[in-house]
This record gives C-alpha cells, structure tokens and sequence, in this order.
C-alpha cells in the first residue's frame, strides 16, 4: 500500500550571509517523509539540525527549493503563502526541550488555544483537546495549572498541544534532553505509539543514539545533504 | 475564543490589583490637583457672594481690595446714595490678622463693616453657632476653621472681642484664610489707627498722625431694579474719581487675574503627573511583557496571531489604566476632606481624566507591543 506522504523537501539550499563570508549550511536537501512515521535527526553540533528544523517549521526561510505539506507546496524558492504563521499553526505542531506551555492558561486551554485560533468552534476543540488529553491519561488535570502538574505530565500537556490541530508533522526539538534514560525511552516509545496510532509524522531532534532503535528513520545531515540510514 | 489578557491578569490578580492601585494613588492625587484648582475657584467666590452687591467702588486705578490696596473715604457711601438707580451704599474693610490664643497664630482674613448698616456681608445659611454683630464694638464672627468656639475672647490690636457667632467650615477668603468680622469701627481702628507710642514719637517728629480713620476699603452698593449696573458704575466712575466694578468684573478679577497663576501652576502639576502616569503604565506594561516574552515567541511560533498576543497587551494597559481609575477616584474620595485647603471633585473632571488616562494607556501599550512584534519565535527551538 502506498504511504501517503506528510512532507516533502527537494533540494532544499540555505546559506547564511553572502560573498566571501557566504556560509552554506545545507546543499540540496531532498527527502520524504510519510505519515505515521517517527524519524529521529541526528547530527553534530553546528550542522545544522536547528536550521532545518525552523525551515521545515516554516519558521526560517530558505535560501531556495521546494516544500510540500502533505499536497500543499508552501515553498518554491520563496513562500507561497504571505502568512507562514497561518500554516504553522494549521499544519505543524512542534514539542520542546521543556514544555513550554503558557503559565496563565489551564491545560485545557493550552491545548485548545491554536484551534481555536485557526477558528474551530470553542465546544468542537474541547472535545478533541478532551479526547487527546484521555489518550494522554492526563483528562482529570484539564483545569489545573502547568504550575500544579508535574514535569511528565506537562510533556504530555505538550505533546497534546502539538497534536490540537490535526498537524501534517510534529516537530520536536530534543524532547527528551533533560529527561533521564528511562523517562527517555518512555517519551519516545510515546511518540512512536502516537506516530502510529494518530497518522501523523514525527521529525524528533536527539543526540542520544540509544533512542534511534524506536525510531523508523534515522535523518543525518552530512556534507551539507540530508541522508537516511 | 480565549481571552488571553483576562487569563494572565487572573493569573497574576495580586501583582496587577497592587500595580493598579499605585498607579492609582498618583491618578488620585491629580483628581485631588484639580479638586485644589476647583476650591480655589470657590473660595474666590464665597466672600463675593456673601456680600451680594451689584457694584464696587474702590481707590482710582487699582482694582480693588482683593487685588491691591484700596483707600476710599468712608462717607462716599452717602455720596453714592444720591445717584439713581442706587438702592443700599456701604462701607467696608478687608484685611489680613493674625489671630492668637490657639497653639499657633492663625491668619485670617478680617471683614469690617457697619452692623446696623442695611448690606450685611455675613450669610446667614453659614451661622451654625450664635449670631450676626449686633453691636458697634468688640464683637466678632469666626469662621469654625479658626478654632475659635462661640464665647470664647480673642485679642485684637488692643482690644478682646467676644465671640458672638461662629460660621460653617469653608468660609475663607480667596487666598483659603478663614474668615472672621468685625464692625466697621473696630476694623478701622485695627487698619489706619497708630498706637500711642507711636503717635507720641510722630508728634515729636513734628508729624501729624493717627487723624482720619473713617477710611474704608471699598464701598459696596446694590442698584435698584430695572437699572443697568454697568451704566452705573460708569456714571459713578466718571463723576467720583473712582475705580468701580460691577460684581461679576469683581469676580473675573479674583478668579482669572488671581486664581490664573495658581492655576497655571495646577495645570502644569497635573499635566506633569499625567505625564508621569503614562509613562509608569509604558514601563509596568513593557515589565509585564518581557516577563512574558518567553510565551510570547512560543505563541509566536506555534502560528499565534500578532494581533491576538498585541489585543493582550493593550486590553491589560488599558485595564490597568481603567482600575488604576477607579482606586484613583476611591482615593481622591476618601482623602480630600483631609486637605488643609478647599478640594471640589467634580464628576465633568473625573469623567475627562477618564479618558485621558484611557488614552494615555493605550499610548503605553505601544512599548509592550514594539516588544511583541520584536519579539524572536525561534528562541524556543535549539536550546
């Protein structure tokens, strides 16, 4: 059965500065990703995994190439769309190093905030955002504060954030950094269950290479490319 | 749709009620400024108004006894009597005393005038205790700011006055000094009389003094009905070689040329504390912001809105402008009466500054919104 496709990148160029003090970053990056798949980035520092990440999450513009969310190209060697925020917040979902919720928000609201923005009736989002919050077993904590939860169930609260809007892709950005081994294992076993089990396609930063064994790809930038082992 | 400003100001409900009340207490004191401006304003009046002549008459070329010195012939009254059109012609002083037999001199403003005359300057509404004067020597009416009660004896000059009447709290004089009065007789003597020494030494010198005293301040008159008191006092003007004012020029003398620098000062106080206002809401807003701006860039980056995290900042200045108001107005209201001097709060002034302040946040919440529209959505990615 053909995968359908979550993200596509062709020859994607970024090269920071110009002249003599051009620096280039990435040459060429082309690649697929499907839904349902987790893919784990792995690179040296200074390679350019941040980079790629903020391309990807329309965030940073590219020098040049092309980028496809799910049918939709939102890049060709400019963006195709004069809001990329609009497609951030309809299209991707990103997790951090912390959780990052918002302090002022209840966790129902948290997770509920970016649908609402892009303008799902307040009573449709809470249910979706109840019904992610059951699967995260974390539906009895929807009114609490992220100050009265502990650290994993606000990765969970966070998690459940990227996922509100029904996103072509998750990105993460080494959600398991400050976690010990075993919570490490833990998040990604999670993200792998969620990949599978909720159709969506996962790009997760990480230096800890005892993680790439849950992961389905293992995403390198290399010499400027970006190659899959 | 959530609102984002109502959700942080719950979150942070101490830190935003505290805020606003300091803000507050400095919007309470500009109501109180321009609650002194208002009393100036009423001061000036009271005086006028418990006199209710139509015309006065002063020295030539000054402007009168609030203003500067005036020295009129006390019997010009019965000169005035005669022309048409007059009804009642009086004579009357004003000075400023020194009053003592309280833990400290208190100055006021002494009104002299004829207790059988027909013009009776002391309104009768601001008797609480005791009565008008009733005879032509050593009797006084205090205002209660005094602190003079009735029966009590004060040294005047060279005399003691008994007390005979107190007036309500507020009956001062244009510069906010109590009022008192006395007869016309006693006011003169206490203005034009020498003391003896003082004469003994003059008529050694070969100078003749301490001679005239029926000497006034002012003559005041009311005009009969169906006369113009302006045609009057032109006519009288023209014929008696005197200054003469109608009541309301007396009245534009004491509140535009005296109260207007008193004023200017006020308005500059309060423009300044505006001023100052606008500026500490700018700097409690751009605080606020960069303690949120962490939130911000992820809203940012998670595809929130500019407008929807600027909405935030400028519902919270404006709200913050809106309660400091409100404790600006309850402050105002519970402290004005402590003042030394008359303070009126007007609603008209309550209602402009209102929406100066309004203004004035909105203005404020521009710095808070330069730091969101600056604000970095990629801080949250790579560490």
């Amino acid at each position: 059965m053909q995968k359908e496709q979550s993200m596509r990148v062709e020859n994607l160029v970024k090269n920071f500065g110009s002249g003599e003090s051009l620096v280039s970053v990435l040459d060429g990056a082309s690649f697929t990703i499907n839904k349902g798949e987790l893919i784990a980035l792995v690179a040296p520092s200074g390679a350019g995994k941040t980079t790629l990440l903020m391309m990807l999450g329309c965030v940073v513009e590219p020098t040049s190439g092309g980028i496809w969310l799910g049918e939709e190209k939102v890049y060709g060697n400019r963006w195709l769309t004069h809001n990329s925020r609009k497609i951030r917040r309809q299209k991707i979902g990103f997790i951090f190093q912390a959780h990052y919720l918002i302090p002022f928000l209840n966790v129902l609201e948290n997770v509920t905030l970016v649908p609402q923005t892009n303008k799902v009736p307040t009573k449709e989002a809470n249910a979706h955002a109840m019904e992610l919050l059951k699967y995260f077993d974390i539906a009895e904590k929807a009114y609490a504060k992220p100050s009265q939860l502990s650290g994993g169930q606000n990765q969970r609260v966070a998690i459940a954030r990227a996922l509100a809007n029904n996103p072509e892709i998750i990105l993460a950005d080494e959600p398991t950094a400050a976690l010990d081994t075993e919570r490490s294992i833990s998040v990604v076993k999670m993200l792998k269950k969620i990949a599978t089990e909720q159709n969506v396609a996962i790009i997760m930063v990480t230096h800890d290479e005892r993680m790439l064994e849950y992961c389905d790809r293992v995403m390198k930038i290399e010499n400027k490319k970006v190659v899959f082992e | 749709m959530i609102n984002l400003a109502q959700k942080d100001i719950s979150h942070t409900l101490g830190k935003f009620v505290v805020t606003a009340m300091g803000v507050g207490m400095l919007l309470g004191i500009v109501l109180i400024m321009i609650g002194v401006y208002r009393g100036l304003l009423v001061d000036a009046q009271i005086l006028l108004d418990s006199v209710h002549a139509d015309i006065w008459v002063v020295q030539e070329n000054t402007m009168g006894p609030f203003a500067e010195s005036s020295r009129i012939h006390e019997d010009l009254k019965d000169s005035l009597k005669v022309i048409e059109g007059i009804d009642k012609a009086e004579a009357m002083t004003f000075q400023n005393l020194q009053l003592y037999g309280q833990e400290k001199p208190v100055r006021v403003t002494a009104v002299g005038y004829n207790p059988h005359a027909e013009i009776n300057p002391i309104n009768k509404n601001h008797l609480i205790q005791g009565r008008v004067l009733g005879q032509a020597h050593y009797e006084v009416v205090v205002s209660v700011e005094t602190g003079f009660k009735l029966h009590d004896t004060i040294n005047i000059g060279r005399n003691i006055y008994t007390v005979v009447g107190v007036l309500t709290k507020g009956c001062v004089s244009s510069s906010g000094d109590p009022l008192i009065y006395v007869s016309l007789k006693d006011a003169q003597e206490l203005q034009f009389s020498y003391s003896n020494a003082n004469i003994r030494n003059d008529r050694d010198r070969g100078i003749a003094s301490g001679g005239d005293t029926h000497i006034a301040n002012a003559i005041v008159a009311t005009i009969k009905a169906g006369y113009d008191a302006k045609e009057i006092a032109k006519k009288i003007s023209m014929w008696k070689h005197q200054s003469v004012f109608t009541n309301e020029e007396q009245i534009t003398v004491l509140t535009k040329n005296l109260v207007e620098r008193s004023a200017k000062q006020i308005g500059l106080f309060t423009v300044i504390l505006v001023v100052v206002s606008t500026i500490i809401i700018g700097l409690i807003i751009y605080t606020m912001t960069l303690e949120k701006i962490k939130e911000i860039s992820i809203m940012k980056l998670i595809g929130i809105p500019d407008s929807l995290i600027v909405k935030m900042v400028v519902q919270e200045t404006v709200l913050l402008g809106f309660f400091a108001f409100v404790f600006g107005t309850v402050f105002s209201q519970l402290t004005y009466d402590k003042f030394p001097k008359r303070v009126v709060l007007e609603s008209p002034d309550a209602f402009i500054l209102f929406g100066v302040i309004i203004i004035a946040s909105i203005l404020a919440s521009f710095v808070g919104v330069a730091k969101v529209v600056h604000a970095d959505p990629t801080v949250a990615i790579g560490g």
